[in-house]
């Protein structure tokens, strides 16, 4: 062995312990170290307390983990902000347009205010209910990359993890019919729970979504629509469960949508007396 | 691509005593930045490289979040390591665990070393990285993890076995 490669750095020798160092120079080391009982003597002290950091360490940081730091609840946590960030700086922006009066609306426990609303009586529940379809629509559909969180690709994942988080087993419509391809789907919260909201968009980039919620707010199960600053939505209930289709689209070609939605819900046994109110199909 | 909670909750521990490390055993502290980690790595979870090194992406939003924070703090009029020094002693013990009590020493002199030896003590010797990641979560060049660990390891020698008294030397960060 050359005088050289005898020459041992403090870096090599900290390599060393790590077993970081190539053979060749994990050799030279132990060359220099047999020469050097002092070297070697302080290499073992090192040694030591790398080994005792470690257990140190992990005695400390050992323990239960936390549960602000479980990874569902920040993910919730995370959707459930942005979501309100978006929709509160949505609301800002039509504050004196329909969504001015339908915050009030919402807040409003008797529901006695929703009868000042054009086509009332559907109650604050049903506004809360399309409010949030139309509002989910609103940020989301804007969205070039993330548009949704799980995407058409993975299908049978979105249906089973949306299915789970709804508590009952979700149906993802086929709009081919009308020229909508299925993006995906993104889990949201409201104020009745998980909701789901599914994204189609056809050839020319017009999008539509399918909105889920589970609540319920009564009366006979018909389509209604309503219109919130430029965007539509067919929406119905049925078996404590909200659905809307929310769109730019025309009306007439939502409503076809809506009623194959609502076509293939029932088609999948959701419903026990199938029936199209309002339109005979 | 949907988050895998199971794979991220997989490096929880490790972050946690990265982070412990970072902020001297304040383990409050340590969980604060360990939640920030977590919620800034899900927030960005799309645009991550899905075939990336998942425990070192963690590991380097986790850094970068300090650094930022410590950068924060000294706008503010914190002189960051070295307040933080003073009070290294009562939060070490403050981790009040019998298993603090008993690295007690060693803990108290690991909290002494600065900041950038204390990263590669633990990213090397605890959680077991290769100088090359350690370098990359660092955002420092290998030679330089290197370095930083030979001088963190004669230091912290050094500092047991001066057998250091508690209310002796003022812990200083000077290199």
């Amino acid at each position: 062995m050359s005088a050289a490669s005898d020459a041992v750095d403090e870096q090599e020798l900290s390599a060393y312990l790590d077993g970081q160092l190539p053979p060749d120079r994990a050799a030279a080391v132990e060359g220099y170290l047999a020469a050097h009982p002092e070297v070697q003597a302080r290499l073992r002290q090192y040694a030591q307390q790398q080994q005792e950091l470690r257990a140190a360490w992990v005695a400390q940081s050992g323990g239960p983990v936390p549960s602000r730091l479980r990874v569902a609840r920040l993910e919730a946590a995370l959707r459930g902000r942005l979501y309100q960030r978006l929709t509160a700086a949505a609301a800002a922006v039509l504050l004196f347009a329909a969504g001015g009066i339908g915050g009030w609306i919402a807040r409003d426990p008797g529901g006695r205010l929703a009868l000042l609303m054009p086509g009332g009586g559907s109650g604050a529940a049903a506004h809360t209910f399309t409010s949030d379809a139309i509002e989910a629509y609103r940020v989301f559909s804007v969205e070039v990359r993330h548009p949704v969180e799980v995407d058409a690709e993975h299908e049978a994942h979105l249906v089973q993890w949306l299915s789970k988080r709804l508590g009952r087993p979700l149906v993802v419509p086929d709009l081919t019919k009308l020229g909508y391809q299925l993006m995906g789907g993104r889990l949201l919260p409201s104020e009745s729970g998980p909701a789901a909201q599914l994204m189609y968009e056809d050839g020319k980039g017009s999008r539509l979504t399918a909105y889920y919620e589970p609540v319920g707010f009564g009366g006979a199960t018909e389509f209604r629509y309503r219109e919130s600053d430029g965007i539509g939505t067919f929406y119905w209930s049925e078996e404590g469960f909200g659905y809307a289709i929310a769109g730019k689209a025309d009306r007439d070609r939502l409503l076809k949508a809506a009623e194959i939605v609502y076509q293939q819900i029932s088609a999948s046994g959701g419903d026990k007396n199938p029936k199209l109110p309002g339109k005979a199909s | 691509m949907p988050v895998d909670a199971a794979l991220i909750e997989a490096h929880i521990p490790g972050l946690r005593r990265f982070a412990s490390a970072l902020h001297r055993g304040d383990r409050e502290r340590a969980d604060d930045l360990v939640q920030d980690c977590l919620e800034r790595a899900l927030s960005r979870w799309q645009s991550r490289r899905p075939d990336g090194d998942l425990r070192g992406w963690l590991y380097t939003i986790l850094y970068n979040r300090f650094l930022t924070d410590q950068q924060r703090q000294k706008r503010r009029g914190i002189h960051g390591e070295l307040a933080e020094a003073v009070e290294s002693d009562r939060l070490v013990v403050k981790g009040g665990q019998e298993a603090a009590l008993e690295h007690r020493d060693l803990l108290r002199a690991f909290a002494v070393l600065p900041e950038e030896q204390r990263s590669v003590l633990v990213l090397v010797g605890v959680e077991d990285l290769s100088y090359d990641e350690a370098a990359r979560v660092l955002g420092v060049p290998i030679g330089t993890v290197m370095s930083r660990l030979s001088r963190g390891r004669e230091r912290l020698r050094q500092l047991l076995n001066k057998d250091v008294e508690p209310s002796g030397e003022k812990p200083r960060n000077i290199e």
